[in-house]
């Protein structure tokens, strides 16, 4: 075997090889006697293959590229540059055998951190909206967008909610300053609803989408309160949904949502452009529903309610299809508007709105 | 509403316990705020919404109750005393405007004495949260509290001529009402006026004037019951800022009915507590009597919406409680359960807004039990679709994470003054008319002025490096048209990298800015940095972002995506950002559909057989040499096998002279057809070096 060692102190002139195929051959036999070197001492492999005056690697470069013809020389450099990478290799690895073998030696401190590469983050609201489109996603709701600045048509009046409606008391509205001749006021849309009628005007039934988007009402921020915030609506409309689907699409979403323990409850209540209305309740998933937190005392999420008060809904109002042209007789649907910041600060515990808004990094950490 | 719990037993023996009863209201559709065992007894906060006006007032509350527990409701029917003498003797009342004012009742009482109310009434209003005032007083808000129906005493004495016209406001007309406050009105409002009309004395529906208040002197009363039109009273009570308990209730909708009875339990209870002599017989003008109305109910329609059938009997139980008094008049009447089952009923007068079938079903479904339909999951009838731009979004906010930029959202509304600092000249920016304050007074013109206040926060609050982005909207005006465009917003400051056990800080520089955004163009085809970008950032350190597909195309005098740079000093000085910010603004449409593109015009490229070869050249260059003048001069070449240049150093000073800069630029040749040799790339880097030394006077340096 040594035999292949006297090699590399000639020429390949001297070595009588003139083919691609015979370097070829040499270098596999440099390859297997490197590989067939047993372990012993480091400093003994070094000055074998890597000294720089002396060493296989030198010679080869020495004896076999620089004496080459251009010709051949072009099959040597990147057979070269392998060897070169195994030798490196062989002897990095001397160490950590060492190690393996000896049980000593210089080793990582596994408590120190790794090298952290700074990565970003989706902001909670993001994470809340995309794990509830995905859910309506999943069961068939395609998703839509539609403008913040909106007309008092579609944010009021083809919802069933005339002006002086009393309803428009609750949805104190922020207008826009326009120049005399605007053909129609402007306003920033109080709920996601003005999409329910974009989407019907547009397209005829089945509907079936869900519209995530940024909402405006004018109240003063507070701890709760913020004059911007989130909503997603939802709207079904087909010639057979009835308010079993209406239930059933609600129980299965916030059962996905809050896991598979919460028990759904719906009330009877109002909204101009649905006809049944309810509140939709559920059973408080922080205490189990029994108002008694862990340790004994009221539960501080449901505040000994045991259930959490959700969004409205309800059956979408026959009054609402005559605004798109529907066929009331015909069909029928449901529709839905569900607060993302409140559901969000509900499951992450969040107890102040204006974080979501203020950006503070260390916020924006705490939900990587 | 202030439900006091031994008030509701006046009406329905109800035996459950007050949770019970608020439980079960919720359940049917009374909002319950909660159940206080008071000094005076249980109370129930209920919250009625504000298309069941007949439920402030514990009568109505008392129906609900009776339909819930199918218990029947006591009604009121008071029977005061009446002496010989008539009412239409002693008052004359004429409506002028029945548009807004549609019964006017009133009776008179003489000889009353005013004097503080007894215990059992001071407690059953201080129950409810209202204050006592004297017998008289008290009565007419106890009363309100009981049927929900608002009354007005008048001193009788001080009523001119004791006439009443109802009518339209002048314009401008003025009087000074019960609460002190002198209040002036337009022609949309309804007064009530005495004598030949001239002078007010009431707000219709909403408040009384302190002319003819009644006092402890008043001898004779006069109680007036009446109904105003809802939209009227809600538009004059939001006119004059004014919302009384009166306003709500007739601005919602009272019982035209229950205006007589009203007036007479009212007479009963002040006969009782203030003693005197009730006039006999009552002056009611209706000219807004209607006949009520009927609507029909079928069992199909109640299948096609609500999905579960509801026994008959439950139908008509519910239905009959609340008033509706259903009859059967289909062709199958005996037949029980019967699919064509129809019912007509008729609108009670205190349930104005049902109207419809579906309004019937709604009441015959909340009293039923919303919980007896089972919730089932509707089959899908077609494929579902994300947003047109889901994908390209995801992926570039995906991108950006990678990168270590977090993601920000914003409230848009911004001070005006802020907004204009960034904001494009000639862009007219979307101000609020009622804005919450000066410091929220406009919508931002673009995503930076929000971006920049986010960085603010984090610099006040100690959090020195921040990465942040943004995707969301910028709002401005074209004339009388709202724009919403949709933007990527970025802001940069302090170490982009951060000192570690392995690594030193290194301040995040112009030089990452465009990397990043390079990044994010890879995906869209490629961005082209070109001079310009906004009088906001920094001279030296700007430029508008363009994409690579626009500048190669026809359409190459578009305006740019965007600007990208480091903040101008001076802005930040303004907003004692104290230290170096970058910020960035891209219109995103255009990126969308250059990412679409850019992926469907993607194919893959066989990997190459043979070895690349690089080679390194030191040049030395005179300032104001650009790299791009070095890629063009050595592409100028047309050497195929020239697969990438690229600066991999750069530096001035210490051995460079003056004037003058090093650049290491390293050119990777790549063959597709063979290996190359030495000798063709000495000649292709003979022939750059000469084309670097002929056309960018660049020496070669020896390295």
């Amino acid at each position: 075997m040594s035999g292949i060692l006297e090699k590399t102190e000639l020429t390949f002139q001297q070595l009588g090889a003139s083919s691609e195929a015979e370097v070829d051959r040499l270098f596999a036999e440099i390859e297997e006697f490197l590989e067939s070197e047993q372990i012993g001492d480091r400093e003994t492999f070094r000055v074998l293959w890597a000294s720089d005056k002396k060493g296989v690697l030198t010679k080869i470069r020495n004896n076999w590229l620089r004496a080459a013809p251009p010709s051949t020389r072009r099959w040597i450099g990147p057979r070269l540059e392998k060897l070169t990478h195994s030798v490196a290799f062989k002897l990095k690895t001397y160490v950590e055998r060492q190690v393996e073998g000896e049980g000593s030696g210089e080793r990582v401190d596994l408590s120190l951190p790794g090298v952290i590469r700074s990565v970003g983050s989706h902001h909670l609201i993001r994470q809340v909206f995309q794990e509830i489109e995905g859910i309506f996603f999943s069961i068939g709701f395609s998703v839509v967008e539609g403008p913040e600045i909106e007309t008092p048509y579609y944010n009021f009046e083809a919802l069933n909610i005339p002006e002086f409606h009393p309803v428009r008391d609750d949805m104190d509205t922020f207008y826009l300053d326009l120049p005399k001749d605007a053909k129609t006021p402007l306003l920033l849309r109080t709920h996601t609803s003005p999409m329910q009628i974009r989407t019907m005007e547009k397209q005829k039934p089945p509907v079936r989408v869900i519209v995530p988007g940024k909402v405006y009402r004018r109240d003063n921020p507070d701890a709760t309160h913020s004059f911007a915030f989130h909503q997603i609506e939802g709207l079904a409309v087909d010639t057979d949904i009835t308010f079993c689907d209406f239930t059933g699409t609600i129980e299965y979403f916030v059962k996905q949502f809050f896991g598979p323990s919460v028990k759904t409850r719906f009330r009877p209540s109002y909204f101009p452009f649905t006809e049944p209305s309810v509140e939709f309740d559920v059973s408080c998933p922080f205490c189990g529903g029994t108002g008694t937190s862990a340790g004994g005392g009221t539960c501080s999420k449901c505040k000994g309610a045991a259930w959490i008060e959700l969004f409205g809904a309800g059956m979408v109002d026959p009054a609402v299809y005559g605004f798109v042209n529907y066929d009331a007789k015909k069909v029928s649907g449901f529709a839905f508007g569900i607060g993302i910041d409140r559901l969000a600060m509900l499951k992450y515990g969040i107890d102040d709105i204006q974080v979501f808004f203020q950006n503070d990094v260390r916020f924006l950490r705490q939900f990587p | 509403m202030k439900v006091v719990y031994n008030g509701l037993k006046d009406f329905v023996d109800v035996t459950a316990s007050p949770q019970e009863v608020a439980s079960r209201l919720a359940l049917s559709g009374t909002n319950i705020a909660g159940v206080e065992i008071g000094p005076h007894g249980p109370v129930i906060d209920a919250e009625v919404s504000s298309n069941r006006p007949d439920c402030l007032g514990h009568y109505g509350i008392a129906r609900e109750v009776g339909a819930i527990y199918k218990l029947p409701l006591k009604h009121v029917s008071p029977k005061p005393a009446e002496s010989a003498a008539k009412t239409s003797d002693a008052v004359k009342v004429e409506i002028q405007a029945p548009e807004l004012c549609g019964r006017f009742t009133a009776r008179v009482i003489r000889n009353v004495k005013i004097q503080p109310s007894p215990k059992w009434l001071k407690d059953r209003l201080e129950a409810s949260g209202v204050a006592s005032i004297s017998n008289v007083v008290d009565i007419s808000n106890y009363v309100m509290l009981e049927l929900g129906h608002p009354l007005h005493t008048f001193d009788y004495d001080k009523v001119r001529d004791h006439k009443i016209v109802v009518r339209r406001a002048k314009q401008n007309e003025k009087m000074r009402t019960l609460d002190g406050m002198e209040r002036q009105f337009d022609s949309n409002l309804c007064m009530i006026s005495d004598g030949d009309g001239s002078r007010a004395i009431g707000i219709g529906g909403i408040m009384g004037g302190v002319e003819t208040e009644i006092s402890f002197s008043t001898k004779n009363v006069l109680i007036e019951c009446a109904w105003f039109e809802p939209v009227a009273i809600r538009r004059a009570a939001r006119f004059l800022k004014l919302h009384t308990e009166a306003s709500t209730r007739f601005g919602r909708g009272a019982d035209p009915e229950m205006a007589e009875l009203a007036s007479r339990r009212a007479a009963e209870l002040i006969l009782q507590l203030a003693g005197g002599e009730l006039l006999s017989g009552v002056v009611d003008v209706y000219p807004g009597k209607r006949a009520p109305k009927k609507i029909r109910v079928t069992r199909a329609e109640i299948l096609r919406v609500m999905g579960t059938d509801v026994p008959d009997k439950q139908i008509e139980a519910s239905l009959s409680a609340l008033g509706f008094a259903p009859v059967r008049i289909d062709q199958n009447r005996g037949a029980e359960g019967s699919l064509l089952a129809a019912w007509e009923c008729t609108q009670p007068s205190w349930r104005a807004e049902v109207e419809r079938e579906i309004d019937l079903i709604e009441e015959i479904a909340r009293i039923y039990g919303l919980d007896k339909f089972p919730p089932r999951l509707p089959a899908a009838r077609q494929g579902a679709a994300r947003l047109p731009h889901y994908e390209a979004e995801t992926r570039l906010r995906e991108r950006l994470i990678g990168l270590g930029y977090r993601e920000i959202l914003t409230i848009p509304h911004v001070a005006e003054e802020r907004d204009a600092l960034f904001r494009p000249s000639g862009v007219s920016p979307a101000r609020l008319s009622n804005p919450l304050s000066e410091e929220v007074n406009v919508l931002r013109a673009t995503g930076i002025v929000t971006m920049a206040a986010a960085l603010e926060w984090n610099l006040n609050h100690g959090q020195r490096n921040a990465r942040l982005f943004e995707i969301g909207r910028h709002y401005r005006l074209n004339g009388s048209e709202s724009a919403e465009t949709r933007v990527l917003t970025i802001g940069a400051t302090g170490e982009a990298r951060e000192k570690g056990l392995y690594d030193a800080a290194r301040d995040f520089s112009f030089a990452d800015l465009k990397g990043d955004l390079d990044s994010i163009g890879e995906l869209a085809g490629g961005f082209h940095w070109d001079d310009g970008g906004a009088d906001w950032l920094h001279a030296a350190r700007r430029s508008s972002v363009k994409l690579n597909s626009v500048i190669s195309s026809e359409a190459r005098n578009l305006s740019s995506l965007g600007v990208a740079g480091q903040l101008a000093r001076r802005v930040a000085e303004k907003l004692k950002l104290r230290q170096d910010v970058f910020l960035a603004e891209l219109e995103l449409d255009p990126v969308y559909a250059a990412m679409r593109a850019a992926k469907e015009a993607r194919r893959y490229e066989p990997l190459p057989r043979f070895p690349s070869v690089e080679r390194d050249f030191s040049l030395l260059l005179a300032d104001g040499t650009k790299f791009s003048d070095v890629t063009k001069t050595i592409q100028s070449l047309g050497i195929k096998e020239i697969s990438a240049v690229e600066a991999t150093d750069l530096f001035r000073g210490k051995n460079v002279p003056a004037g003058k800069y090093s650049l290491l630029v390293r050119v990777t040749f790549q063959s597709r057809e063979a290996t190359l040799t030495e000798a063709q790339i000495g000649d292709y880097s003979r022939k750059i070096i000469s084309a670097l030394e002929k056309h960018l006077g660049a020496q070669l340096r020896a390295s």
